[in-house]
């Protein structure tokens, strides 16, 4: 005992601090812990040295919508016994990828008969709240599984195993998201107004727990969590981990019985679809100073990109880089131009959550985990490898016929005849798009004896970019019944003309 | 008070109704928002409970169409604080308090003339309502 004591005595007066050490702390109930925002406070007044000397544990939180999320169940064997093929959840298609009851309930699946309003999110949240549900299954029949249908009413109580099993959560920090485009778009980063009216944007930053540790020192396999109201581990790097580019990512698991719907919530995307707001949060033991360093980051310390989600491409148009006390103060500077921004994630519940592992560890209800394997800090993300080519804009643009917004119809109408073409792009000076006409508009203008082109021309032009996938313009060219869509760079200047004859020629339609 | 909503025809658009009927019933109308150009308007009025009624047959009677816009709800044990209605309000109704609580301004929402922000609440907390008086909002049928 005497040695252990002088052991403990001597380490802390070197610049380390061992879990076992903080785990005796926690249980003889005398663990310094604040919550990350707490410990920037702390780091500011008193400096490094200070705040690693006094705090053993800083706790951190986040709440946000994690599409990447699911939980998996077994519902127990049926009499006569069913060898699952396809199974739903309050209408929620589930998916079978084991043995004959082993479902896994995605929290993007949607409802069929509530598409993008209840799906499998909801369905956990449903589940997690005690709440009863419908449960339908179907099978092809075997020897050994002869049942080929079962319809029953289930709780979380009636299931063996029902365990939240998100494969990547938790994302370090993401994009600020801006629309671009003439109109709203709606998104999994929530609804864009045009002409970048808006912002939105998700993560906690200076309170996400990845950014409190941002070299993975101390999360790993292994590494006790705050999810969904209890306490879950982290199974590993989450897909899509991109440490080199602070995107980092965990896969995570935890006993969904014993979690609460007010960390695990089922949401709606409008025209995107349905997904699960998850709870979760990391202690991070305060295991040497640079620790106590890396906890002190704030806001202004996390940088991210303002994108353009209105480009339908992988790689987005990014617009500027903001910080998260930006982003937290609901404006934003874009091109000179202020915009309103707010965000998709609960600060307060991660707030809440970062208090409640506080707590926890305080009451002597919480122990730190030395992971057993760290995350990596050098895995690359990689686009998918395409065979097929994919055809742009650009692929179908041909030359458009132009002309200025003082010439008269009849010189228009000669120009259609000669160059035959059916649409006309209206320039400017320097050759800025500002409208466009069409052969019926003309043969109208003539037919009622109008001879000024601005008072027929339209202005609102729903336009395409050279980069833009053909499918998208296509598809708008659908949507707003037209046959055309000129061809615009960044600053509306026209390029070309493509029309919906050469697209569908190209699409093969 | 009630929210009404007047909409005015092209043809009655340039005559001052709104001032005729305050100046005749001395009702204070308080018009919260107003859209009128020469092809008719669209205006959004704050009127007493108990001089309702009589408002809504003076403004029909002078060709007006007068509706009860519905109000706005947020269920707060639904609303997660996220904030993704916030920006999307043109009048700033929906703010974020210093706890990081998105809080609601009943006073200054527009009501169902506006719902942006219905369909982007992802825990579907708001809804469209109807106010009390609702009964008044058929349209008189000459």
């Amino acid at each position: 005992m005497v040695i252990g004591w002088r052991e403990t005595k001597l380490k802390s007066e070197q610049n380390t601090r061992t879990i076992d050490e903080i785990n005796e702390k926690i249980r003889k109930g005398d663990a310094q812990v604040l919550t990350a925002e707490e410990m920037k406070h702390l780091v500011e007044s008193s400096g490094v040295e200070v705040a690693f000397r006094e705090v053993d544990v800083v706790t951190t939180g986040t709440f946000g919508a994690m599409c990447s999320s699911g939980a998996i169940i077994n519902v127990g064997h049926s009499d006569p016994p069913i060898k699952i093929e396809k199974a739903w959840i309050n209408d929620v298609p589930v998916c079978h990828p084991g043995a004959a009851v082993d479902l896994y309930i995605g929290a993007t699946i949607m409802s069929e008969r509530e598409p993008f309003e209840y799906g499998g999110g909801h369905v956990i949240e449903d589940l997690v709240g005690g709440k009863e549900v419908e449960f339908k299954a179907t099978a092809y029949g075997t020897d050994c599984y002869p049942r080929t249908q079962v319809n029953t009413r289930l709780t979380r109580d009636d299931l063996n195993q029902f365990y939240l099993l998100n494969f990547r959560n938790c994302y370090q920090r993401y994009n600020c998201a801006v629309n671009g485009r003439d109109e709203t778009i709606y998104t999994y980063m929530g609804k864009l107004l045009p002409q970048l009216r808006n912002a939105t944007f998700s993560g906690a930053g200076e309170l996400n727990p990845l950014m409190n540790d941002p070299d993975y020192e101390t999360i790993g396999i292994g590494t006790r969590i705050f999810l969904g109201g209890t306490q879950g581990y982290v199974i590993g790097e989450g897909t899509q981990h991109d440490p080199k580019n602070r995107f980092g990512t965990i896969m995570v698991r935890g006993d969904a019985k014993k979690m609460s719907p007010e960390f695990l919530r089922g949401a709606a995307f409008t025209r995107y679809g349905t997904t699960l707001y998850v709870g979760l949060g990391i202690p991070i033991p305060i295991l040497n100073e640079g620790l106590a360093k890396k906890t002190a980051i704030r806001d202004e310390e996390i940088f991210t990109s303002v994108v353009d989600y209105s480009v339908p491409r992988r790689n987005r148009t990014k617009l500027a880089e903001v910080n998260y006390k930006e982003l937290k103060s609901g404006k934003i500077t874009v091109n000179d131009k202020r915009i309103r921004v707010s965000s998709l994630s609960s600060l307060k519940t991660a707030r809440k959550i970062a208090a409640t592992i506080k707590s926890w560890i305080q009451n002597g209800d919480f122990f730190l985990t030395t992971p057993a394997e760290r995350l990596p800090v050098d895995s690359v993300f990689k686009p998918m490898r395409q065979v097929q080519e994919i055809s742009f804009v650009a692929n179908v643009m041909q030359n458009a016929v132009t002309c200025s917004e003082g010439e008269a119809v009849q010189a228009i109408a000669e120009r259609i005849v000669t160059q035959s073409v059916n649409h006309i792009v209206v320039v400017d000076g320097s050759s800025k798009l500002t409208g466009i006409v069409t052969s019926w508009d003309i043969t109208r203008a003539l037919a009622q004896g109008k001879k000024a082109l601005a008072d027929i021309v339209t202005r609102r032009v729903i336009t395409a970019k050279p980069d833009e996938p053909l499918e998208t313009a296509s598809k708008r060219m659908a949507q707003h019944n037209i046959s055309a869509l000129p061809v615009i760079d960044n600053e509306k200047k026209v390029l070309g003309i493509g029309t919906a004859e050469d697209v569908s020629k190209l699409l093969g339609r | 008070m009630v929210r009404i909503l007047l909409r005015f025809s092209e043809k009655i658009v340039e005559e001052p109704i709104i001032s005729h009927i305050i100046l005749e019933l001395k009702v204070p109308v308080n018009i919260i928002t107003a859209h009128v150009n020469s092809k008719g308007g669209e205006v959004l009025a704050e009127v007493p409970d108990e001089a309702l009624e009589k408002l809504i047959s003076e403004f029909r009677k002078r060709g007006a169409t007068v509706s009860i816009p519905e109000l706005i709800e947020v269920d707060s044990e639904k609303c997660i604080s996220c904030g993704a209605c916030v920006t999307l309000c043109p009048v700033e109704a929906i703010t974020i308090d210093e706890d990081a609580s998105v809080v609601f301004d009943k006073e200054k929402c527009l009501g169902s003339t506006c719902s942006a922000c219905v369909d982007a609440c992802p825990s579907r907390a708001i809804k469209s309502v109807k106010q009390n008086n609702s009964e008044l909002t058929a349209n008189n049928p000459h």
